[in-house]
């Protein structure tokens, strides 16, 4: 395992976040968004209200959100790394499979923690939800295992969808799915049986979740808390991590991984 | 044993049904500029691929600077350049930012890295731009770079797939006289594959490659003698009976 091709792989990838000025911004801006309009809405038929105000119920759901878009979808660039040909070089480095996967996964967790961690210090005033430090801690623990978890799910779907025309279906049958089954904007056990049983198969559902623990451990007993055991939510994130690590480092090394590219542009 | 830099033995690979490299035995020696001639689906970049490791052979076996392409993959890949037929460098980054991942991807610490990438720059005539996005370089200049990235750690082997294809006239006569400088000052193995003969000819060594398999192999001289013709064209459809310049897949 080499140390200095993780760190270059993790450099190129902030070079190249900072460079993308509008992602930066969309990254920034999303989730208040979400804040402002979905909460709005979603308030006006939330149940709980007598219980906990439906924004800052949103809170834990809406940094997972920030975690999502910022870890998978960095993860996912592999796909136009791919494209652009990078990919080849990197494989051709003398360096193992393993330590381009865990590259570009740290790479992707550190994207997703920096932009959770801005964006939760503007969301926890503006919903006015003061964990302490302890929940702080937890908090941040969070909002890494998800990056980690997320990110090394998205490079195992970089490594598996051919080109970038599959993003959109990966958007559509991956990301909104997730997003909805992960307690997100509404508590789980709300969902009818087949539903949750799916929750236990979606990262962000642990994320989330842990997120919960961290942040609403007040309104617990009112059920607007965290779902889960917080073992559980640990050890579903770490799970999802190592094999999500182990598969793509597998598939990276896939010959169409390298050849395919080169192949198709001379059609 | 010989102190082949490249030794292939039978060497073959199927993509399904498609044959892309027959059957190839071939020696390359320490410091030769050899030349792998052949038209577009000849097998040239398959051949390539199989030396740098990134595929896996369907026959036979090739060592590469000593090592055995399948079982020390990591050496094989630590003693060569490559340079793809594709540019592969990274668009968004500067010249210098290429540079240096490349240096991090193949663990040069920094006091190592910093004066080589220094001395390429000057090498390569890219110092000017060392800070401009690659984006904003010209075709030729790319190459230059992409093949100085390919010389950054010192390798034994350079593979050069068709580095001028896509290059107009004037950028691929200066590519070419930087290629023959770094050579002369280096002693380099170059593995070179082109399909134009003009490429060849100055080559100490030239293999014909023609649908997976090997025509001829000789000196550009000897070649010519053999078959009795004036040019490396003439050698092509002498050795393969058909043209080079038309493509020979069906
Ligand atoms: N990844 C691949 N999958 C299927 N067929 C391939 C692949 N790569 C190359 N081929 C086929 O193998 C043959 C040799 O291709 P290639 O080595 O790229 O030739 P050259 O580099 O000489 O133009 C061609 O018929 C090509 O279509
Ligand atoms: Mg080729």
């Amino acid at each position: 395992m080499s140390r200095r091709a993780v760190c270059g792989i993790v450099a190129r990838e902030l070079i190249r976040f900072q460079r993308q000025r509008g992602r930066v911004l969309a990254s920034l801006v999303r989730p208040f968004v979400w804040l402002i309009f979905a909460g709005a809405g979603f308030a006006t038929v939330f149940t709980g209200a007598g219980e906990i105000d439906y924004r800052r119920y949103m809170a834990p759901g809406l940094l997972g959100m920030v975690v999502m878009f910022g870890s998978l979808l960095a993860a996912l660039s592999t796909v136009t790394d791919r494209d652009a040909g990078v990919l080849r070089m990197v494989l051709v480095a003398p360096i193992r499979r393993s330590t381009i996967a865990l590259g570009k996964t740290l790479g992707a967790t550190l994207l997703g923690t920096t932009q959770a961690v801005m964006v939760g210090t503007i969301l926890l005033s503006l919903v006015r939800l003061w964990p302490g430090p302890a929940g702080l801690l937890l908090a941040f623990v969070a909002i890494v295992l998800s990056s980690l978890a997320l990110g090394a799910l998205g490079l195992l779907l970089a490594a598996t969808i051919r080109s970038i025309e599959n993003f959109a279906g990966v958007m559509n049958f991956v990301v909104f799915p997730m997003l909805f089954l992960s307690g997100a904007l509404y508590p789980v056990r709300r969902l009818g049986p087949a539903l949750h049983a799916v929750v236990y198969l979606n990262p962000l559902a642990y994320g989330v979740d842990l997120l919960k623990h961290a942040l609403l451990a007040g309104w617990t007993s009112a059920g607007y808390g965290g779902e889960m055991p917080v073992a559980l939510d640990v050890a579903g994130l770490a799970a999802f991590a190592v094999a999500g690590l182990l598969a793509a480092a597998r598939l990276l090394g896939r010959e169409e991984g390298v050849t395919r590219a080169a192949f198709r542009e001379r059609d | 044993m010989t102190a082949a830099a490249i030794e292939a033995r039978g060497l073959g690979k199927d993509f399904g049904s498609i044959r892309a490299l027959d059957h190839l035995d071939l020696e390359v020696r320490e410091g030769e500029f050899f030349g792998f001639l052949g038209p577009n689906g000849a097998g040239k970049t398959t051949t390539v691929h199989l030396l740098a490791t990134l595929l896996r052979p369907t026959r036979g076996a090739a060592r590469v600077a000593g090592y055995d392409v399948v079982r020390d993959d990591l050496q094989t890949r630590r003693s060569i350049g490559l340079v793809f037929q594709e540019t592969t460098l990274d668009r968004d980054l500067t010249v210098e930012e290429n540079l240096r991942f490349a240096a991090r991807l193949w663990n040069l610490p920094g006091r190592v890295a910093a004066p080589r990438i220094a001395e390429l720059l000057g090498q390569f005539g890219l110092l000017e731009r060392r800070r401009d996005r690659v984006r904003a370089l010209a075709g030729g200049m790319r190459r230059a770079l992409d093949i100085a990235r390919g010389m950054l750690h010192e390798p034994r082997v350079l593979f050069l797939d068709e580095p001028t294809a896509g290059l107009d006239p004037r950028a691929r006569r200066s590519l070419w006289e930087l290629l023959q400088r770094l050579r002369a000052a280096s002693g380099l193995t170059v593995f070179l594959t082109t399909h134009y003969v003009e490429e060849a000819e100055p080559c100490d060594r030239v293999a014909v490659l023609d649908r997976g398999r090997l025509a001829a192999l000789g000196t550009p001289a000897e070649l010519k003698r053999a078959a009795g013709v004036q040019s490396l064209e003439d050698v092509f459809l002498a050795r393969t009976g058909h043209p080079l310049a038309e493509p020979s897949a069906a």
